[in-house]
């Protein structure tokens, strides 16, 4: 679980989040006709004198007084009435921060649902199976690169002279300019070559033969000859190979779909008429 | 585009030979999976170990929506999508993260915006909240108000309440922990637990970003700390001592932007006055063995006042040399020195010649700074510093000032750095343990190779063998120490490869620091090997200039100029045996468009004359230290 998801959930079970809900709903059910006398009625009971006394001990490290805490109450009163009114007179009508505030509420309450289940190994395969490609072991290669230097013509044409004479299992004479990156890679992975020496270099593996010298190969830095040893290609993913990943990009989109989802479910009890102006 | 289609040819290959290779034992992916050490460092691993997402204070003032999990997924190579709506994806990921959100009031504004209105009494707070529930442009007013607060030390008593702010943070940092776990894939992908401890004094920046070397099991037993009001990192340094005696884990501390601590960062004295102690010079090296450099607020290499003759010193210090963080005291020259990382470099060596103990011996690193959850430091795909200034068109001449009223505008922000690290696996402990031996280098953003090794005996032939394992072999890397007592002066292997998708490369030169007879600090800069020898001769001992190849109306450069891979083998010629020394290679590359110039062709901008359009980007090596024989 992330903070977003504890937040989230800890938003879902205040009080406060389900009364706004709540008055949300009511406040549209309601709107256009005649108040009725529950509307005219404001009941302080056990449950929201206990709600603000705990609320004060958050704030203060102690229990209210009687005088402080009678002081809340005609605090909330007094915000319950003019919250009233002021729906009763539209006054969150075209408010630009109640609209954000309940629209991220709306947001929180969908997301939080997303996450509170755990992905099944059936719906974890299932988004292997449409992907594998994303999840898919990269080729391993164990080869050898000798640096020529910076890529120019004449350099080109010397490389490849180089290679045409050379003799079955001799290593090329050409003297490599010194060069930072391993002369020998073990088993690597073609992702990590790809980010040392550039994607052409790495590209053009895919199509060297193995047990002999080819070139010369660009790079990111120049000209490069290279004799593959061994070139693997591991089997695609079993689930338990990648089942972190997977967990991780299931959970990111689970949430992120439960909000696409719940928008669009609640989409279509709309008529949405665009205007734009001429 | 292209890079997609090329991953996928990479992943699958052309010619479906995927099935029938049973035998091939299959090294990654499981997570439990065993990962190897070299028997040295072999492939240069690239991160960022500062970096902040909604759960910051600030952050979140300013805008960013953006989680930890966006962050990591965002570093490992994943597209995202910024605050600001726009599609988010690296050219090429990260090996490692460091999420260090504000210890202080982790997940505290975001919790204030959460908050039922009614429940905030405090009247400033309300406003605050109120700004905030505005938009955008309110949130970072608001954040500005929030900022000047907290530097003033007046911030409401409520927003630091400290039995909520503690349970706040516990709750946010353990659930944090988990993401984090999740993420972190030995051999592949390395996320860190840590957190940014906001030391400051007044304005004064004297941050620190705290690091673990441990999982979960030991990390989990502590929660951040806030930071208190004093000069002195006392208390973080207990922490960490505390943490290591319980967990028998491992813990360092990064100071970052000494450019903006008003000359406190690398003092003479003890912090406060008086003479500095061996026991606080012994604690700070140990806990505090790497330094940030290079980031989005400035760059704190060497500054021209304190390094006249470098011609390339002062890179990046417009806007930032003008007062402290909160720009809410003016700087002035005097306080350069306590500021500048090769100028701490040097007061290193004289405290040593003073009390044998050296306060500031470190290595160096850059990073990104960003607030955005966005690790950026490419020019051309620059997120800004924080969500105000995610791409538009805007951000390059806008004053950003944090409640202030002069001197800092957009573009003095820098699209830096990364940390490069020479570890021998991509683990957390093998990375933390080359940032404990300083075996790292900085980077103002482009991803060049840099080897340094120093030893006694090293000659021009050692780079046509295998120069890299004779330079672990008969030499020390960068970060190491050499000792007095051989024969002839120190060689130095020096290696600098370009960015393979990035620009040439200038020159590689080593800058020297040194106390004289008389006990004072010296420096010099040496251009060791450069591109264009031939065409290029010094000139009154310093190599000319490489030219420029930069269209600014198109934002592109050419590599025309320039040498893709630069090596030699240096020998000090100045060398006196009985002189303590540092010796650090810097690598410039060829002039190339800064982000505003990018953003001038992709919003069709006119931009003032005083914006920097074009630089010359750059890594700095740790340092290798010369320690002279005792007699």
């Amino acid at each position: 679980m992330t903070a977003w998801r504890t937040r989230a959930a800890a938003l879902l079970r205040e009080p406060l989040v389900h009364f706004l809900v709540a008055g949300a709903l009511i406040f549209v059910v309601l709107s256009g006709r005649p108040p009725d006398t529950g509307e005219r009625r404001i009941v302080v009971d056990e449950a929201v004198v206990t709600g603000l006394v705990n609320n004060y001990v958050q704030a203060f490290r102690r229990p209210p007084s009687d005088e402080e805490l009678d002081g809340l109450i005609r605090d909330y009163v007094r915000g319950e009435v003019y919250y009233r009114e002021a729906l009763r007179l539209g006054l969150d009508q075209d408010d630009d921060v109640v609209k954000k505030r309940l629209r991220n509420k709306m947001l929180a309450i969908a997301g939080a649902e997303a996450e509170a289940t755990r992905p099944s190994d059936a719906q974890l395969q299932a988004l292997l199976d449409k992907d594998p490609g994303r999840y898919a072991l990269p080729p391993r290669y164990t080869l050898e690169q000798r640096y020529l230097g910076a890529d120019t013509p004449a350099l080109r044409a010397a490389a490849k002279a180089q290679l045409a004479a050379l003799k079955p299992g001799a290593d090329p004479a050409l003297p490599g300019e010194p060069f930072p990156l391993p002369g020998q890679l073990q088993d690597s992975p073609v992702l990590d070559i790809a980010t040392q020496f550039g994607d052409d270099f790495a590209l053009a593996l895919e199509k060297a033969p193995e047990g002999v010298w080819t070139g010369p190969v660009p790079s990111g830095f120049g000209l490069h000859l290279v004799k593959v040893i061994r070139r693997d290609r591991p089997p695609p993913p079993k689930l338990a190979d990648v089942r972190q990943r997977l967990e991780n990009d299931w959970r990111s989109a689970a949430v992120r779909k439960a909000e696409d989802d719940n928008l669009n479910a609640l989409l279509k009890g709309y008529d949405v008429v665009i205007e734009r102006p001429k | 585009m292209r890079r997609k289609v090329v991953l996928a040819a990479l992943l699958l290959g052309t010619s479906g030979l995927i099935a029938g290779c049973d035998q091939v034992k299959n090294a990654v992916g499981g997570g439990a999976a065993e990962v190897k050490e070299t028997e040295y460092p072999e492939k240069v691993l690239w991160g960022d170990t500062h970096l902040h997402t909604a759960n910051s204070v600030d952050a979140f003032g300013f805008g960013v929506r953006l989680s930890p999990e966006d962050a990591l997924r965002f570093a490992r190579g994943e597209e995202v999508t910024s605050t600001t709506g726009l599609k988010a994806k690296l050219p090429r990921p990260l090996d490692f993260l460091v999420v260090t959100d504000h210890a202080e009031g982790l997940g505290a504004t975001k919790a204030l915006y959460d908050a039922p209105r009614m429940l905030i009494t405090d009247p400033t707070m309300r406003r605050w909240y109120d700004m905030m529930h505005e938009g955008p442009e309110g949130s970072q007013r608001a954040m500005a108000e929030i900022l000047d607060a907290r530097g003033r030390n007046d911030l409401p008593e409520a927003m630091l309440n400290a039995g909520d702010a503690a349970e706040r943070t516990k709750s946010v940092w353990k659930s944090n922990m988990e993401t984090v776990e999740d993420y972190n894939e030995p051999g592949k992908f390395t996320a860190f637990h840590g957190f940014e401890y906001t030391l400051m004094q007044g304005g004064n920046n004297l941050h620190r970003n705290v690091i673990f070397r441990d999982g979960a099991d030991k990390v989990g037993t502590v929660a951040p700390i806030d930071p208190t009001y004093k000069a002195t990192p006392d208390e973080i340094w207990n922490y960490m001592e505390a943490y290591e005696k319980a967990t028998g884990g491992r813990v360092l501390a990064i100071p970052h932007n000494s450019n903006l601590s008003n000359g406190l960062m690398f003092e003479l004295t003890q912090p406060g006055g008086g003479p500095m102690t061996a026991a606080y010079a012994k604690r700070r090296a140990k806990l505090e063995p790497v330094v940030e450099i290079t980031q989005i607020k400035g760059d704190s290499e060497a500054h021209p006042f304190l390094s006249p003759n470098d011609e390339f010193a002062g890179f990046g210090v417009a806007g930032w040399e003008l007062s402290n963080l909160l720009g809410n005291q003016p700087k002035t020259p005097n306080m350069f020195a306590g500021e500048y990382v090769r100028e701490a470099l040097k007061r290193g060596l004289l405290l040593e010649a003073q009390m044998g103990v050296n306060p500031y011996k470190f290595g160096v690193i850059g990073s990104t700074d960003s607030h955005t959850a966005l690790s950026t430091a490419d020019e051309d795909q620059f997120f800004g510093k924080h969500t105000g200034n995610e791409p538009n068109p805007n951000r390059a001449m806008q004053p950003q000032n944090l409640g202030t009223r002069k001197g800092r505008f957009g573009w003095h922000y820098l699209a830096s750095g990364y940390a490069a690290v020479w570890a021998k696996a991509n683990t957390r402990a093998a990375i933390f343990d080359a940032m404990e031996r300083r075996e790292v280098y900085a980077s103002t953003g482009p991803r060049m190779t840099v080897r340094f090794f120093g030893g006694w005996d090293f000659k021009a032939d050692d780079l046509k063998g295998n120069w890299v394992q004779a330079g672990y072999k008969r030499g020390v890397p960068m970060g190491g120490e050499l000792s007095g007592g051989k024969k002839g002066a120190p060689s130095f292997i020096v290696s600098a490869l370009k960015d393979p998708i990035g620009a040439n490369l200038d020159r590689v030169q080593v800058v020297k620091g040194w106390v004289d007879k008389s006990g004072k600090a010296q420096e010099k800069v040496f251009d060791v090997v450069w591109s264009d020898p031939g065409k290029r001769k010094p000139v009154g001992g310093k190599v000319p200039a490489v030219g420029d190849t930069v269209d600014v109306a198109t934002a592109t450069y050419k590599n025309s100029i320039g040498a893709p891979t630069l090596a030699t083998v240096w020998t000090d010629p100045e060398f006196d045996p009985a002189v303590r020394a540092f010796y650090y290679v810097r690598v410039m590359e060829i002039p190339t468009p800064s982000w505003p110039a990018y953003d001038a062709v992709r919003f069709k901008l006119k931009l003032t004359p005083d914006v920097r359009v074009k630089q010359q980007e750059r890594a700095y090596t740790s340092a290798i230290w010369y320690n002279p024989a005792k007699s």
